[in-house]
């Protein structure tokens, strides 16, 4: 059976609606506070993969250095309600405002350079990021970090719509802040924009032959993929109530970010979305030690025995190893990331 | 001045290491054009090999490296077989990507294996150091900073003197060429990874009585590893010894001249003006 | 009237001359060749003349207005627009998209732009293949992609650089009819071939570049038989011939 293309779309954003009203009615029949942790972890991870997607995706500037932008966006949103009283989700505006400065900076210098010298370049402006907010004490309290548990509650007028007292209300920012990333990704890629983006990714010198300014449009695909980022950091702040300069603005969280997207299928709305759906529950499944305890009760292994005992009490700190395996399979075996690999055998069996 | 000494030696002696690890990643580079993000990991792996020959045969560091070098070798060259020959053709994005993995993979092996708990390998020498008037100098850098210019130098007699040496030279210097004048590419590409991580483990297995030991040690390494090289020139043995050598001497007078917590600040800002301004590096050729 | 004017230009790499002291005028509307024996020059002067590489000397005039200095995609918007002499294909883009990209030079709609770029694909009789990747044309087909691209960019000005090249004589036969009725729409093209007897049919003047300068320049029958060119250029492959 073949769609026309315009038939395709309409089928797919059916589907895209039906997924959003389930995961919209999901509180009211799950009440386990893990279940809905895991998915607000699903919806973080989406966000960040959606908005590097933007600039490394669709404009092929593989930006290892995106936690840059989630570090600004959460200390500024952190810091602004610590000490000014100034509420999240207005706070995380003027996140979205410093890192649009910090992206033109960086913007400024990492563009200058491609290919390999670029992603060094990104690194670096980020390690100097990471260590700046380490050593500027009275700014971020350096490497203890910010502990910020007390978050106003959010009132319409006067009535007081949520305390943030369960996970519920985050649960509904997370989807929702994941819907406006995944809107204005394909916004823009269905827009002028995109396809000057993609012109760059696919030949700098041929789009600029065509009448692109390659440095305008990567800066402008920068400055979207930094605020989104920060948006993500802002929300990572206020759920997990710390924030430190390993955790936000660590190397760690930038190959992170990059994982996810390349996981799933860089270039494609659905990429990030797959990346974060396989990352994040598998992460969690080892970090929970789930692993271990399935084995023993399956009676495949002695929870006495020295293996048991060391599964038990070591598998839970590497759960990043589960990265590292993933992203190693995805480079060998299909590069174009999950969602590429699935279309491409989809493809190949309609056309046999 | 004292102070300017003391840092500048003390810069030196560490630059020697640094020198090291900048040229296992610069060969590495020169011959297969692939940037390896897991340098550093390789690097820990190594330092871990130290601390268990140490404390399972009481074999001490600086004489370990006699069997660190050759396991290490084997080590790079199967990743190189096994993982990295798989990609030579693809985005530099991949390989990129791929050699994080494996660093991850590394990392993670050694937290399940040894846990995230720092290690401590401490010698009869490890904080011993020689009074020269008013300066110190450290006993285990002086004599990791001689090994390193021992392990250069041999390294400098291979590539200039022996067949294989030679051979790698010219697959740096042109693959395609060196294909057609009937040199195993494969088999260079294998040797030099292979040697590639047996240097920066030998700089691991010699930094290891001074620094602690941890899975995650090697990310900054890395990062230093890209600063040295790119400095000296991406593919030139020469301007990675140099990267290195200027690489510590910035550290050490950053710690002392800005602040301790500073001192990757100056190593960062410095690579991001070489970037800028010659791309190509000290030693490398402009191509403005 | 001149549309673009080149006086005394001169590209140097480190010591190098790769275009020494070039001059010459385009009539609005002509199809000039520009030929010379390899590493004569002729790419270098492309770029000199599309912003991708500013001339260390003299100055190139576009309309009456100065070009030195003006980046590729300035260069492009106010009419001028380049092929390369290796295909560049935006390659996972389709057919079709890789011609938009060059009609939004023009338009901000993507509904005009997609418009556009289908008339163009249409002129080189690629529209059959609208929907395809880029990237897996045939040489042939990506050649005359390259051309609907610029096309679809508006320009006054169309540089050529050997679209020709490794076509069969079918496929260069479609090109130099394709050129022809490019001509018949008004727009001014230079072309950039090695194939002498394409060139002496479409173009008005040629100019000869060897080593840099100028060699030639004058209608084809005066370039044939200029006794400079035969022995720098056309004796030399005459004799391989």
């Amino acid at each position: 059976m073949t769609f026309s293309p315009s038939t395709r779309t309409g089928l797919s954003a059916g589907a895209a609606l039906l997924l959003l009203a389930a995961l919209a009615i999901v509180p009211r029949f799950v009440q386990s506070p893990y279940a809905l942790h895991v998915l607000i972890l699903i919806f973080l991870s989406t966000i960040m993969g959606q908005a590097w997607n933007i600039l490394g995706g669709y404009t092929g500037q593989y930006s290892v250095g995106h936690a840059a932008y989630f570090g600004v966006g959460a200390y500024v949103t952190v810091s602004l309600m610590l000490h000014r009283q100034i509420a999240p989700w207005v706070g995380m505006w003027a996140g979205a405002a410093a890192v649009v400065v910090v992206a033109l900076v960086i913007g400024s210098i990492c563009f200058r350079l491609r290919g390999p010298y670029f992603v060094l370049a990104s690194i670096a402006v980020t390690e100097i990021m990471r260590l700046v907010a380490t050593n500027l004490k009275d700014l971020t309290n350096g490497a203890e970090g910010i502990l910020a548990t007390e978050i106003p509650p959010l009132k319409f007028g006067a009535t007081v719509i949520t305390d943030f007292g369960s996970k519920v209300p985050f649960y509904y920012i997370g989807l929702g802040l994941a819907v406006l990333t995944i809107l204005v990704t394909w916004a823009v890629t269905h827009s002028k924009l995109g396809y000057c983006f993609q012109a760059i990714r696919e030949d700098q010198d041929a789009a600029h032959s065509l009448g692109i300014n390659p440095t305008l449009y990567k800066n402008i695909a920068l400055a979207i993929s930094a605020v989104l980022t920060s948006f993500a950091g802002a929300f990572y702040a206020i759920y997990v109530g710390f924030v430190d300069p390993p955790t936000v603005l660590g190397l760690d969280l930038s190959v992170q970010i990059v994982l996810i997207c390349i996981i799933g299928g860089i270039g494609t709305i659905q990429g990030p979305m797959v990346g974060a759906c396989i990352l994040v529950p598998l992460s969690e499944i080892l970090r929970s030690n789930a692993v271990p305890e399935l084995l023993m009760k399956w009676g495949w292994m002695n929870g006495e025995s020295g293996i048991g005992l060391f599964l038990k009490e070591n598998l839970a700190h590497a759960h990043v190893l589960i990265y590292g395996i993933l992203v190693v399979l995805v480079i060998l075996y299909m590069p174009e990331g999950l969602v590429g690999f699935l279309r491409r055998v989809t493809r190949g069996r309609r056309a046999a | 001045m004292d102070v300017f000494l003391q840092s500048l030696i003390s810069g030196i002696l560490l630059g020697g290491v640094y020198a090291l690890i900048g040229t296992g990643l610069t060969l590495i580079f020169g011959v297969m054009r692939v940037i390896n993000f897991a340098h550093g990991d390789i690097q820990m792996v190594g330092m871990y090999l130290t601390y268990l020959l140490f404390v399972h045969a009481g074999i001490d560091p600086f004489v370990s490296v006699l069997i660190t070098f050759p396991l290490m070798f084997l080590f790079g060259g199967l990743i190189q077989k096994v993982f990295i020959n798989r990609v030579l053709d693809a985005l530099p994005q991949n390989q990129i990507l791929l050699t994080i993995g494996l660093g991850l993979i590394m990392s993670n092996t050694a937290m399940l294996i040894f846990t995230s708990d720092y290690k401590i390998l401490t010698t009869s020498y490890s904080s011993g150091s020689v009074k020269l008037g008013g300066i110190s100098i450290s006993q285990p850098m002086t004599i990791s900073f001689l090994i390193t210019v021992a392990v250069t130098a041999a390294l400098w007699w291979f590539l200039k003197k022996t067949d294989t040496g030679q051979a790698i030279r010219a697959t740096a210097q042109d693959r395609d060429a060196a294909q057609l004048m009937g040199i195993n590419v494969k088999r260079m590409s294998i040797i030099a990874f292979g040697l590639g991580s047996s240097l920066v483990a030998t700089a691991g297995a010699l930094i290891a009585p001074t620094y602690y030991i941890y899975p995650q040690v090697g990310a900054a390494f890395t990062l230093k590893a890209f600063v040295i090289t790119v400095l000296g020139g991406m593919g030139s043995i020469v301007g990675a010894a140099l990267g290195g050598i200027i690489i510590g001497i910035s550290e050490s007078m950053g710690a002392a001249y800005i602040g301790a917590g500073w001192k990757d600040v100056v190593v960062f800002a410095l690579f991001l003006l070489v970037l800028l301004l010659k791309p190509s590096g000290l030693m490398g050729k402009s191509n403005a | 009237m001149a549309i673009l004017v080149i006086e005394h230009v001169s590209k140097f790499f480190g010591g190098l001359a790769a275009n020494s002291d070039v001059s010459f005028s385009m009539e609005e509307g002509s199809i000039m060749g520009l030929i010379g024996p390899n590493g004569a020059g002729k790419t270098t002067l492309f770029n000199c003349i599309t912003g991708y590489y500013p001339p260390s000397k003299g100055v190139i005039w576009f309309e009456g207005r100065k070009m030195n200095g003006l980046q590729p995609d300035k260069v492009c918007k106010l009419g001028m627009a380049r092929t390369w002499q290796k295909v560049r294909p935006l390659a996972k883009m389709t057919v079709l998209d890789n011609v938009v990209v060059g009609a939004l030079a023009r338009t901000n709609s993507l509904r005009v732009a997609r418009e556009m770029a289908m008339a163009q694909l249409e002129v080189v009789r690629l529209h059959g293949k609208a929907g395809f990747l880029a990237g897996g044309l045939p040489i042939g087909e990506r050649k005359k992609l390259e051309v609907a691209r610029v096309l679809a960019t508006g320009p006054k000005l169309l540089l050529l650089d050997e679209v020709m090249g490794g076509l069969n004589p079918a496929e260069s036969e479609e090109i130099i009819q394709l050129i022809l009725d490019i001509r018949t729409r008004g727009l001014t093209q230079m072309v950039i071939e090695h194939d002498m007897k394409a060139i002496m049919r479409i173009s008005d003047r040629i100019v000869v570049l060897n080593s840099g300068e100028k060699l030639a320049e004058g209608s084809p029958d005066e370039v044939v038989n200029n006794q400079d060119v035969v022995d720098a250029y056309l004796g030399e492959s005459h004799a391989e011939d």
